[in-house]
């Protein structure tokens, strides 16, 4: 089987004295969906933080494509191919939602390709295309989501991380999100996702990872989690 | 009327100078959160630098420009990497911050005390009296000069910030700066730079008061306390903010001439301060940063 696209080994992450992560270990091949469940506070944002470099490991490694990124700086790990589209969509409000996308092109690797992905983006969201003089500040939510989703996607990303894309959106612009997500998925995107919808995140998801207190507590195939009784118990109700 | 004309082409000139100074000021302010006490010290600095460019080596202050621009900008860098880089930011950073830029301050005081001593300078070129006729009255060639610099550069830089991935990031950098290095932004870089741009704007101010004024190393902290003015009336969203508030403190101190006797006129800037804090805390034209 070849080497995974992502690989976090054992990694421990704290804030400050207070730990967060204890020995987490995961495992994202390429061309997969791979979800990350878990319940609030458990160490899910705080894992995309790892990997994106915002909050570098204590212990254990991160590999990408079998590489260490211990030494790679966060703001050189767009060029390898690693978006995140953060918790609360993190725009910069007082730019308009063409800057904000034009800045996800940032990257030596992307930017000479800016122009072809944005009529990318645009095709897969007309609504930015629409607002794209107006201030992000000034979106919808599920607009404000969809324009941080096309800012990651500006980058051309081998693999998205997306934290609680669904958070405060309406049901029909959460099928959106997950559409768009299959979508991704199809023309061969990696997708790390995480997720509190555990129902929706299973369907589009091949694979998920369970976190509790900052360790893994279960995995296994979307099916195998649907099916698991003690999740069906703690998170969807049955 | 004469005197009016030549009050109000007074009041723009100023106002191009106070703008300049004030801008570097609120752009270092709205993206590294840092209030740069040292801006006084910088526009002094830039003073001397042209006077010694001019004296010694008879270089014009207009050539000198960019050679001021150059040094000043290399002096943020300088300074941040040295300095600005390990202070604490935010509120909760305030006095550490400002305590030791202040001490920056005092430094490039006494270094300019050393080298020059305490006289008072000023450059004056061939045209320092030169005026041209201007609706009636005559206007000093080299206030047109000042003005003409102090509004080219500013819309120079607004186009930088606007259309430039780099003056974008700077933008982008003072409203969220994680969501910069998560599209690779190296947003110490972004800091430097952007400290570097506001201390050549210092630099430049200080040039350009040093063909109007005279100086000493003293000079500097009635220009601090005028940019501070023209930022809290004009926030930090647009440099037509700044423009704006910089030309009704202008036009205010001016004015004040003619009402006023002349040991008043410095405090009316403060006053119009004291107003804003309390009746619109926020800035005229609202605070939005860097949009
Ligand atoms: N900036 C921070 N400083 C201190 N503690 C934090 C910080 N961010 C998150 N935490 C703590 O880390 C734990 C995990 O948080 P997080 O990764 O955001 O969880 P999740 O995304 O799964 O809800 C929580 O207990 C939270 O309180
Ligand atoms: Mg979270």
């Amino acid at each position: 089987m070849s080497e995974p696209l992502l690989q976090l080994d054992a990694i421990d992450v704290s804030y400050g004295d207070v730990q967060v992560l204890f020995g987490l270990s995961l495992e994202v091949r390429e061309g997969e969906v791979v979800t990350l469940l878990g319940s609030n506070g458990a160490g899910k944002t705080t894992t995309l933080r790892a990997i994106s470099g915002l909050r570098p490991p204590r212990a254990g490694e991160i590999r990408y494509r079998g590489r260490s990124l211990a030494t790679i700086p966060a703001a050189a790990r767009a060029d390898l191919g690693i978006s995140l589209v953060p918790e609360g969509r993190e725009l910069w409000p007082q730019l308009t939602v063409r800057e904000n996308l034009d800045l996800g092109a940032y990257g030596a690797r992307a930017r000479p390709h800016a122009a072809r992905n944005l009529e990318r983006v645009f095709a897969m969201f007309p609504r930015l295309a629409e607002r794209s003089g107006q201030l992000a500040g000034s979106l919808s939510g599920g607009e404000q989501q969809m324009c941080a989703i096309g800012r990651a996607l500006m980058s051309e990303p081998t693999l998205l991380m997306l934290d609680e894309p669904s958070l405060g959106l309406s049901p029909l612009l959460v099928d959106q999100v997950m559409n768009t997500i299959s979508e991704l998925h199809a023309g061969g995107m990696t997708i790390l996702l995480v997720e509190q919808n555990l129902r929706k995140a299973l369907q589009v998801a091949q694979r998920g990872t369970v976190i509790e207190t900052g360790r893994v507590r279960l995995e296994g195939t979307s099916a195998e989690l649907a099916a698991n009784p003690e999740i069906r118990a703690a998170y969807l109700g049955i | 009327m004469e005197r009016f004309i030549d009050l109000s082409l007074s009041a723009i000139m100023l106002a191009g100078l106070y703008a300049t100074m004030a801008y570097g000021l609120g752009l270092i302010y709205g993206v590294l959160r840092v209030v740069n006490l040292a801006h006084g010290g910088v526009i002094m600095a830039g003073a001397y630098l042209g006077w010694v460019l001019f004296e010694r080596w008879g270089i014009d202050p207009y050539l000198a420009l960019p050679l001021v621009i150059v040094a000043s900008f290399g002096l943020g860098i300088l300074m941040y990497r040295l300095l600005v880089r390990h202070l604490p930011r935010g509120p909760a950073g305030g006095p550490a911050s400002l305590l030791l830029l202040f001490g920056t301050w005092l430094v490039l005081r006494n270094v300019a005390y050393l080298l020059f001593t305490g006289n008072d300078q000023s450059i004056r070129t061939s045209y320092s009296t030169a005026s041209v006729p201007f609706l009636g009255t005559y206007v000093s060639v080299n206030r047109l000069a000042v003005l003409g610099v102090a509004v080219i550069l500013p819309i120079l830089l607004q186009l930088l910030l606007k259309k430039t991935y780099t003056g974008r990031a700077i933008r982008a950098v003072a409203q969220n700066a994680d969501s910069c290095t998560l599209v690779g932004v190296d947003v110490e870089r972004i800091y430097a730079l952007t400290f570097g741009i506001g201390t050549a704007l210092a630099g430049v101010a200080g040039l350009l008061s040093a063909t109007i004024f005279s100086f000493n190393p003293g000079f500097g902290s009635g220009e601090l306390l005028k940019s501070f003015v023209v930022v809290v009336l004009g926030g930090l969203g647009s440099i037509l903010g700044v423009g704006l508030a910089a030309f009704i403190l202008a036009v205010v101190e001016v004015f004040a001439i003619l009402v006023l006797p002349s040991y008043l006129t410095s405090a009316v800037g403060f006053v119009m301060l004291v107003l804003v804090l309390v009746l619109r805390p926020g800035g005229l034209f609202g605070h939005r940063v860097l949009g």
